[in-house]
């Protein structure tokens, strides 16, 4: 067996009927950021809570850490840092008194809890709000005491499950920075998002994984390169969008583009764009908008599952500005 | 050596030292959790209130309604008040414990279980931890009614007894609310586990003796009452607030039955949530 600190062999779960993960093979490699890509309800979370020992797996086999998830789940534990998706913290306790509670749940001693518990605070930059309830916290803030938390036993391994949802790009761009500091450090990260920049940002490795199962793997410009030719992507007029998809045809081959937009992808590269343009005002097509892309991580989704990933075009960019979102409390019943 | 070393060189020898320090790391996370439990009790005091006021009003409410009960020939107290303030408690302590499935639940919704369910921590500190925070919330509920009662004209007839005896059949109450409301809590991981916990504990504590004696029962709830564990618990509890002359008096022979079923069906459900908690991991 390899020493990666995480494989998983044909990792299969179902809820009842439903197949939320159809056979899964995968393998991180130590002080690797593996980046899982894929929309709301593809199977990620599942795939996460399999390997954090959360959830058993119906069939299949995963190691972390050198241990299997179900038959040594507690030294899994031992060695192993998760921040979930909801940041699931206890709105009405401080973030020092949270530190204690995770700092005795993994039997750090008491002489070494308090200095530990400074040291997260600092580094992740909650000195000033330590003392504060949770509930008065920004969704920012609450990401960052959770990265804090699960760093608390110094874990080899970190699973962060859609760590920048929600978040405004400064808080993003913050905790990238972390992630990126701690992997350094010789940590072993689990990214999962639906987010194509972060994962292009933060990710030597990635997997997209769509409806249960992966449909492609390996590094971003590996993946990126794979796609080859720049995409055309225009708007027109619904009643036009027949013939452009005619003339763009003969210039390549056709791709999903976001809402309303076709895509084409330039076999001849960008050069060519003057001609396409010329073919569709001689087909009378009225071109309302153009513009030319070279492959992208969204691209490799597209072609790899069909369709755009959802909400790829409205997560806003790690340089838009925007207010962040105010941390909500979400049910966790049937979250695949 | 920075922190940081200290807790590598710590990590390491804790994992060999693993089982030897199981114990004490158990301990350890049941104190936190029972901190835990009382900073939100202090942090939410609304969630709190309902279980004080109740046993008041049920108190106030039973004893001034069923005054005339007293007058029945056979009823062993000819204060109303000596009757039902044990009701009144073991209604307050009954849903501590439900109470507690009720917080579950509401962690379970959140995630916050989720942090808990990963750590190395044992599962028993999970249980314990909570069911002693709930001993020290029905601990303050029996103060505060035994204050109340006196108030009222409650006196107790074997001194000091009367009130252990009826605070460890509140403990024992609390306890067996606690384990059902935290396996129910663990089965069902929303709401509809609450209605359970509320009309079970409602409908198992009035089919005892908690209204009437048995001796002025009849019928079908004189056979369910006669045969429910909780009747036990009840006599326990009254033992020391009925009069010296009443069957039911402070004796060893009126404490045993309540001490076995306490101790039973603590048992029984403490192990109903160490299950249910098991089940939820796979």
């Amino acid at each position: 067996m390899t020493n990666s600190p995480i494989i998983a062999e044909n990792l299969v779960r179902h809820f009842g009927d439903v197949q939320a993960v159809k056979g899964i093979n995968l393998e991180v490699k130590a002080g690797e950021i593996f980046g899982f890509l894929g929309p709301n309800g593809a199977g990620k979370s599942t795939v996460v809570r399999m390997l954090t020992t959360l959830l058993r797996p119906t069939s299949g086999t995963a190691h972390v850490a050198g241990f299997d998830v179900v038959k040594d789940a507690d030294k899994v534990r031992r060695s192993i840092g998760v921040a979930l998706q909801d940041a699931a913290i206890d709105p009405l306790m401080t973030g020092a008194e949270l530190l204690s509670l995770q700092a005795v749940l993994y039997g750090i001693p008491s002489a070494m809890m308090k200095k530990r518990a400074d040291e997260l605070l600092e580094r992740v930059g909650l000195t000033a709000a330590a003392s504060r309830r949770v509930s008065t916290y920004s969704g920012g803030m609450r990401r960052r005491l959770d990265l804090a938390l699960s760093l608390i036993h110094q874990p080899t391994v970190l699973f962060l499950d859609e760590p920048t949802t929600g978040l405004d790009p400064m808080s993003r761009l913050t905790l990238w920075e972390e992630v990126r500091r701690l992997n350094k450090e010789g940590t072993t990260v689990m990214l999962t998002t639906q987010y194509l920049e972060e994962a292009d940002q933060l990710a030597d490795r990635i997997a997209i994984i769509d409806h249960g199962k992966i449909v492609r793997e390996g590094k971003p410009v590996d993946l990126k390169a794979s796609v080859g030719a720049p995409t055309l992507i225009i708007k027109t007029n619904i009643d036009q969008a027949e013939k452009a998809k005619t003339v763009l045809s003969t210039f390549g081959d056709l791709r999903p583009g976001a809402e309303g937009a076709l895509g084409v992808g330039l076999h001849g590269g960008a050069t060519q764009v003057t001609d396409v343009v010329r073919k569709l005002d001689e087909a009378g097509v009225h071109v309302q908008h153009l513009e030319i892309t070279e492959p992208s991580l969204d691209d490799v989704f597209a072609e790899a599952t069909g369709y755009r990933l959802e909400g790829a075009d409205n997560a806003p960019s790690a340089g838009d500005n925007g207010d962040e979102e105010p941390a909500k409390k979400k049910s966790r019943r049937g979250r695949k | 050596m920075n922190t940081a070393t200290q807790l590598s060189a710590h990590i390491s020898t804790d994992t060999m030292n693993h089982e030897k320090n199981l114990h004490t790391t158990t301990m350890r996370s049941a104190g936190q959790l029972i901190k835990r439990s009382l900073i939100n009790t202090r942090r939410l005091p609304s969630a709190f209130i309902p279980t004080l006021a109740m046993p008041i009003f049920n108190m106030v409410s039973f004893s001034g309604t069923f005054f005339a009960l007293t007058k029945l020939p056979g009823f062993p107290t000819d204060r109303s008040v000596n009757w039902f303030m044990p009701l009144g408690l073991a209604m307050g302590a009954a849903f501590s414990g439900v109470g507690l499935g009720f917080s579950l639940i509401r962690d379970l919704e959140n995630g916050f279980y989720d942090r808990l369910r990963m750590s190395p921590t044992s599962r028993i500190s999970l249980i314990v931890g909570p069911v002693l925070a709930t001993w020290i919330r029905v601990t303050l509920v029996a103060i505060f009614v035994f204050i109340v009662g006196g108030f009222l004209g409650a006196r107790p007839t074997a001194g000091v007894l009367s009130y252990v005896c009826s605070l460890v059949a509140a403990l024992g109450i609390s306890t067996i609310g606690a384990g059902w409301g935290l396996g129910l809590a663990f089965r069902f991981q929303d709401m509809r586990g609450a209605a359970i916990m509320q009309m079970s504990i409602f409908l198992t504590m009035f089919m005892s003796t908690a209204q009437v004696p048995l001796n002025v029962m009849t019928g079908w709830l004189h056979a369910v009452a006669r045969v429910n564990p909780v009747t036990n618990i009840f006599r326990l509890s009254r033992s020391g607030w009925v009069n010296e002359s009443s069957a039911g008096y402070m004796s060893w022979s009126n404490a045993y039955g309540g001490l076995i079923a306490i101790a039973v069906l603590s048992v029984l459900s403490l192990l109903f949530a160490v299950r249910s908690l098991k089940k939820i991991d796979k």
